[in-house]
């Protein structure tokens, strides 16, 4: 199937797909650094990943993939090296998702800590879901979208008649040095920006898509800050150490002593759509590496096996080291992400408009 | 012309080979992990300090066989000591040969020892464990926390669910008992005010019967390791209760309050809704019901620092001791004079308790923590001397159903 | 190609010889006038009664030009045609028509006195409503056609007769609503089965694979049905149908998943009782494949699945069970299709003893014997049932649940989001004849939702369904 995403498609990946990456380690991050000042790190990357958002969705105007417009200016060498250097950065955005999606499985999905082998058979999945190409996706977020909305929403009703909105006073408690720590490391769970460049051409722009896909963006965003403000009244001081925030907020709903963990539906739901959000940018990574090489068959499905090998296997081999790949990433290397995420599209608008004459 | 025919294969070879690897799993069953039948339920865990570290007993399920004709839950009590808790865990399982799951541990228990030392040396490991639901409920016990979760229940088959039945939404309404959780308690503790409360559980033997009731209990592990309980005669049934209440600061435990101030405690929190209590009418007591109640307490910062404790009440008259006629025409109406007299008694019962948190150095209230939320500058301006510098102003209003 | 020649001797030593059976008799008579005639024909499929009638009886006194036409002029059948080519001729032989050979012409008459074998049209048992008609599709095509053009009495409604099936030769009638149906796929549907070379199609889900974009598919991709309400419904809808010669069961494309979960009683009823009642077979079915599933995962690897008392009563149960939690599952399972399918194949009498035998006798004593728990029947029993609210997807449907249990018992509850995910991405990306099978959710398709797992009142289903991309979208004026 090599059909158009519909705009419709590409809102709601915005709104009901992106928001969801954002509820695993990112809460306890924020906690971590900026305390009960948390929302105010994620308000910023919100912010400015949206004006990325809204970049990207202006440079949808040209109908030109991202590889089409560098193959128009810089010519088709230093095309695919870009477009290579683009996938490499998309490969290294999904490692973090990737270990999330690890731990997270590995503490919510057994009661006893498994070996790393019980999640090797999401790459068996992600195998499959990379060999297609990524304009097949749209209609998976027909169905994701709605999940994800509707397991966000109940995981949030269950939750917020526990939380102490309280905790969240007073405002700058945290100080600068706090709100910047939080802020950089955050940095490192934004990346939609760069993924949507990889779907430039698989869409088709359509009137006042820039606001309309920025605004749901947005709106995905606020949920996001509304999640956050719940997890942090319900913990408190002890937020920076819930690790997989959404899987634990709904627990403490007075319900649940009589019918069991019935949030585990809500849970589930989300993790199903997490399954996708995570090899999202692992798509794009090899969709990258696919225009770069040009079409052929099997191609795709090699790379996917290839790149999905590679990450399996740094997995295992950084599985007692993962604290420091969490710091290396969000910490050491966070600048690398609004290279690629911000500066990236923004040069592209620079880039040449009309298609070069053959 | 092979080599495409075999890469057009490899889907098929690849389902083929993922189906056996499933099927290799399925009937191999596991990736060393524990399922039910090797699993030890943990309903409950005690904690006592010993010399060396640590003495945990712990209340197993021992599921019914199927062909089990009554209800209930059997259990046994299993103890193992260790420098840390982590170390009695895992004794217990080399004494048992069950994996300990801690996922439906409801209850946790400490003795004294360990609750005035350092809690959180305790309940780090609950704390930091991903598979234990920090939801559990937490209590101190006098005495040692092993022989009580060890001893017999009078009125349900193991200890650990007749004591988690006194904190009840129920009996949270009576306003005699004021339970706390895992969560709620290190939140308090690690919080601005490093403050928390437990309640606190005692036992008693019931009194006449010496035997039957409890048709499941085991109160001894028999010979799988150690059961304080284990002693071969007729142990006496006890009746827990746990109406007084054991306050922290720092995470030790450092006093506790009386009935009368648990109750005020639990009505400053609002929670009372079917409670009973006593005020006195010419020299003779006279029992109140609480139909509603609102309560809190807020710091004004001014010149200094004053906690403004709240109770609105009402109540209807629910028992004399002494008879008096049906038609006296006040049906549960209460009387002013009486309002006056149990406004007196409350208001005394909440003086009590905050003079007890302040002389005990617990910020039971979480006024240090108000502070902070309400203004940085004047915390950091009494946050070093806060609870002596806090005085109280206490006001109840006492309504009755007219 | 050998064809008819003058004489009628060598023309019959031909023909038998290309239909060397003993069915195939010749029966030779001579008019007054002396011409010599033989008809050919299949004994058990020949109506030999109209042939008489029809045919000898018509030729005795025939004393015209021994032409074609005017033999032809003298036969009395209302079916009738003209052939020279034998082997054509000895296929009409093979179908139930007579051929008429005479002396001094190179021409043969095909009679149309075929013998059919029909039963009466009845209640079909797979698609059962208690109110709505009940009439089911037979085996025989010209019947069943029959059962639609009295439905849909318009000459836009086109039925094309296809032969397939080389040795079969199987009548297939492509059924579709002019004006209605997409054109594009009418054409691809008429090539696909022109395509189709095959030895016999003894049923219509024959041609199921040869329709399907993915052939080798788990996932069901022409629709079915045994009712010719439901096939005129579908084809007003701009759907094509087929009906194989043979095949009491129908099929129409595109096909939509959520057709499965449609029942033609729902349109006989208010709309929110067959709305409920469509949500019921959803739950139903997503019960039926995750619930031993997740029972399983629970006991192996995340026992907080259940609330400890329930837990407590499995573990008590399962204590002197001698398999794991897994295999007794699987064995239950396993047993439980043994007892479908033999029930299904068994006669009727006996049937009904070995629901007594399975039900009581197996699932008590084995309880009692300690070979599985309770437990572990009431749940396959209630998956069991569930899995019947879908009928026409059980057999997709048992396959999952059993995939679904084996992948519960060897990865847990995690293995169940990641096949369910995989699932979801094979029928997102499945679309046969245009239609995305699992429209109207994916694309969503905002009208069409209006009769999916919802069902709107019959006002306000105006328009037909925009996946279909019909050309003559309002159905309601």
């Amino acid at each position: 199937m090599t059909k158009k995403i519909a705009p419709r498609q590409i809102y709601l990946l915005l709104a009901c797909i992106a928001p969801v990456g954002k509820l695993v380690f990112l809460p306890a991050h924020l906690a971590r650094y900026a305390q009960n000042d948390l929302l105010f790190p994620a308000l910023v990357q919100y912010l400015v990943q949206a004006g990325a958002v809204f970049l990207v969705l202006l440079l949808a105007k040209r109908g030109m993939s991202f590889y089409e417009m560098l193959e128009n200016t810089f010519g088709k060498i230093a095309a695919k090296i870009l477009i290579c250097i683009f996938g490499l950065f998309l490969l290294y955005c999904s490692f973090l998702p990737l270990l999330e999606q690890q731990l997270f499985v590995q503490s919510e999905f057994y009661d006893t800590l498994p070996s790393l082998v019980a999640f090797g058979p999401f790459f068996i999945f992600s195998v499959y879901l990379c060999s297609k190409p990524l304009s097949s996706f749209g209609r998976t977020w027909d169905i994701l979208a709605p999940l994800a909305a509707a397991g966000f929403v109940g995981i949030l009703l269950l939750s917020v008649g526990s939380a102490d909105f309280g905790a969240l006073a007073p405002a700058g408690a945290a100080g600068g040095s706090g709100f910047l720590q939080a802020t950089a490391g955050a940095t490192s769970w934004f990346f939609d920006a760069a993924i949507l460049m990889t779907l430039l051409g698989k869409f088709e722009y359509r009137k006042g898509m820039a606001w309309k896909g920025t605004l749901c963006y947005l709106a995905g965003g606020a949920a996001v800050l509304f999640f956050l403000a719940t997890f942090y009244g319900i913990f408190g001081p002890l937020a920076f150490n819930q690790l997989f925030g959404f899987s634990k907020t709904s627990k403490y709903f007075a319900g649940i002593t009589v019918l069991g963990r019935i949030d585990y539906i809500f849970i589930y739901g989300l993790a199903l759509v997490m399954a996708f959000y995570v090899a999202l940018p692992l798509q794009g990574g090899i969709d990258c590496a696919v225009q770069a090489i040009g079409e052929k068959k099997y191609l795709r499905t090699f790379l996917s096996i290839g790149a999905n090998a590679v990450l399996f296997a740094l997995l295992i081999v950084l599985e007692y080291r993962m604290k420091d790949v969490l710091s290396v990433i969000s910490g050491t290397l966070f600048w690398i992400f609004p290279i690629f995420f911000l500066l990236v599209p923004a040069l592209s608008l620079l880039l040449r408009r009309r298609r070069r004459e053959v | 012309m092979k080599f495409k025919k075999f890469v057009r294969t490899i889907p098929m070879k690849l389902y083929v080979l993922l189906a056996v690897v499933i099927l290799f799993a399925f009937f191999s069953n596991d990736f060393g992990l524990v399922d039910i039948q090797k699993t030890a339920i943990i309903l409950a865990a005690a904690i006592d300090k010993t010399e060396e570290g640590f003495s945990l007993t712990a209340q197993i399920a021992v599921p019914k066989g199927s062909d089990r004709t009554t209800g209930g839950t059997s259990s046994v009590e299993i103890e193992a000591e260790g420098k840390t808790v982590s170390d009695c865990i895992t004794l217990i399982y080399t004494k048992t040969g069950w994996v300990p799951k801690l996922v439906f541990c409801n209850l946790i228990l400490l003795g004294e020892d360990a609750a005035k030392a350092d809690m959180m040396d305790s309940l780090n490991y609950f704390l930091r464990n991903e598979y234990m639901p920090d939801t559990c409920l937490l209590a101190v016990s006098e005495g040692k926390a092993g022989e009580l979760l060890s001893s017999q229940s009078a009125i349900d088959d193991a200890s650990s669910l007749a004591i988690t039945k006194l904190f009840s939404d129920a009996a949270q309404k009576s306003g005699k008992v004021m339970p706390c959780t895992l969560k709620d308690f290190a939140i308090g503790v690690y919080g601005v005010s490093k403050s928390g409360f437990l309640p606190y559980v005692r036992s008693t033997p019931q009194q006449g019967e010496q035997d039957g009731g409890g048709s499941g209990s085991s109160g001894g592990s028999g010979g799988s390791g150690g059961s304080s309980g284990g002693g071969g005669g007729q142990e006496p049934q006890q009746i827990y209760s746990a109406d007084q209440t054991a306050i922290f600061s720092d995470g030790k435990m450092v006093g506790l309050l009386p009935r009368e101030q648990t109750f005020a405690f639990s009505l400053l929190k609002g929670k009372v809704f079917a409670g009973t209590f006593n005020a006195m009418d010419d020299g003779q007591p006279i029992t109140l019901s609480i139909i509603k109640n609102n309560g809190g307490v807020k710091l004004e910062a001014k010149e200094g620092l004053t906690a403004k404790f709240s109770i609105d009440l009402l109540v209807r008259l629910c028992c004399r001791s002494t008879s008096v006629p049906v038609d006296d025409g006040l049906g549960d109406t209460v009387p002013e004079k009486i309002l006056q007299s149990a406004k007196t008694t409350v208001e005394g019962y909440v003086e009590d308790l905050f003079e007890n948190c302040k002389a005990c150095g617990c910020d039971l209230f979480n006024l240090k923590q108000s502070l902070y939320r309400s203004s940085l500058k004047k915390y950091a301006k009494w946050k070093d001397n806060f609870l002596p510098s806090v005085s109280a102003e206490t006001k109840v209003e006492m309504r009755t159903r007219k | 190609m050998k064809t008819v020649t003058g004489d009628l001797k060598k023309n019959l030593d031909a023909l038998k010889k290309l239909l060397p059976a003993d069915d195939i008799l010749t029966f030779e008579f001579t008019s007054d006038k002396g011409l010599k005639f033989a008809a050919v024909f299949a004994d058990p499929i020949t109506d030999k009664e109209l042939l008489g009638e029809q045919v000898v009886r018509a030729l005795k006194y025939f004393d015209g030009k021994p032409t074609a036409e005017a033999v032809g002029k003298h036969i009395t059948s209302p079916e009738m045609k003209r052939e020279k080519a034998l082997d054509k001729l000895a296929a009409e032989v093979l179908a139930g028509n007579p051929v008429l050979l005479w002396e001094g012409m190179d021409e043969g008459i095909v009679v149309g006195t075929k013998k059919v074998f029909t039963r009466a049209i009845s209640e079909p048992s797979t698609d059962v409503a208690v109110k709505g008609p009940r009439e089911g599709f037979i085996e025989d095509v010209k019947t069943n056609t029959s059962l639609i053009r009295r439905r849909l009495k318009t000459g836009e409604l086109k039925i094309e007769m296809i032969e397939v099936g080389r040795r079969s030769k199987t009548f297939v009638a492509l059924c579709y609503l002019d004006g209605t149906a997409v054109k594009e796929t009418v054409e691809e549907v008429k090539q696909k089965i022109q395509e189709i070379d095959i030895d016999i199609v003894p049923d219509s889900s024959y041609l199921t694979h040869f329709l399907a974009s993915r052939p080798y598919s788990l996932v069901k991709q022409v629709g079915t049905t045994e009712k010719p309400d439901i096939f005129c419904a579908k084809l007003a809808e701009g759907r094509v149908g087929l009906i194989v010669d043979g095949s009491p069961i129908a099929l129409t494309v595109p096909y939509l998943l959520v057709e499965d979960f449609q029942s033609s009683e729902d349109y006989f009823v208010p709309p929110y009782r067959a709305t409920f009642t469509r949500l019921l077979r959803l739950f139903a079915l997503i019960v039926a494949i995750y619930l031993p599933a997740f029972y399983i995962a629970g006991q192996l690897f995340k026992l907080q699945l259940f609330p400890v008392k329930l837990l407590l009563t499995i573990a008590g149960s399962i204590r002197d069970i001698p398999f794991s939690p897994s295999l007794e599952m699987l064995l239950v399972l396993l047993v439980l299709e043994v007892l479908n399918e033999a029930s299904i194949r068994m006669p009727k009498y006996v049937g009904m003893a070995l629901s007594v035998v399975g039900a009581l006798v197996l699932g008590e004593t084995a309880v009692s014997a300690g070979f599985v728990s309770t437990p572990a029947i009431i749940i396959i029993a209630f998956s069991g049932i569930g899995l019947y609210a879908v009928p026409n997807l059980i057999e997709q449907t048992s396959v999952v649940r059993l995939a679904m249990l084996l992948v519960a018992g060897s990865v847990g509850t995690y293995g169940i989001i990641l096949l369910t995910a995989f699932i979801l991405l094979y029928l997102v990306t499945t679309e046969n004849f245009g239609a995305p099978l699992l429209s109207p959710f994916s694309p969503i398709v905002g009208k069409d939702l209006r009769d999916s797992v919802l069902k709107y009142n019959l006002g306000s289903l105006d328009t037909r369904p925009k996946t279909l991309k019909s050309p003559n979208r309002r159905r309601l004026k």
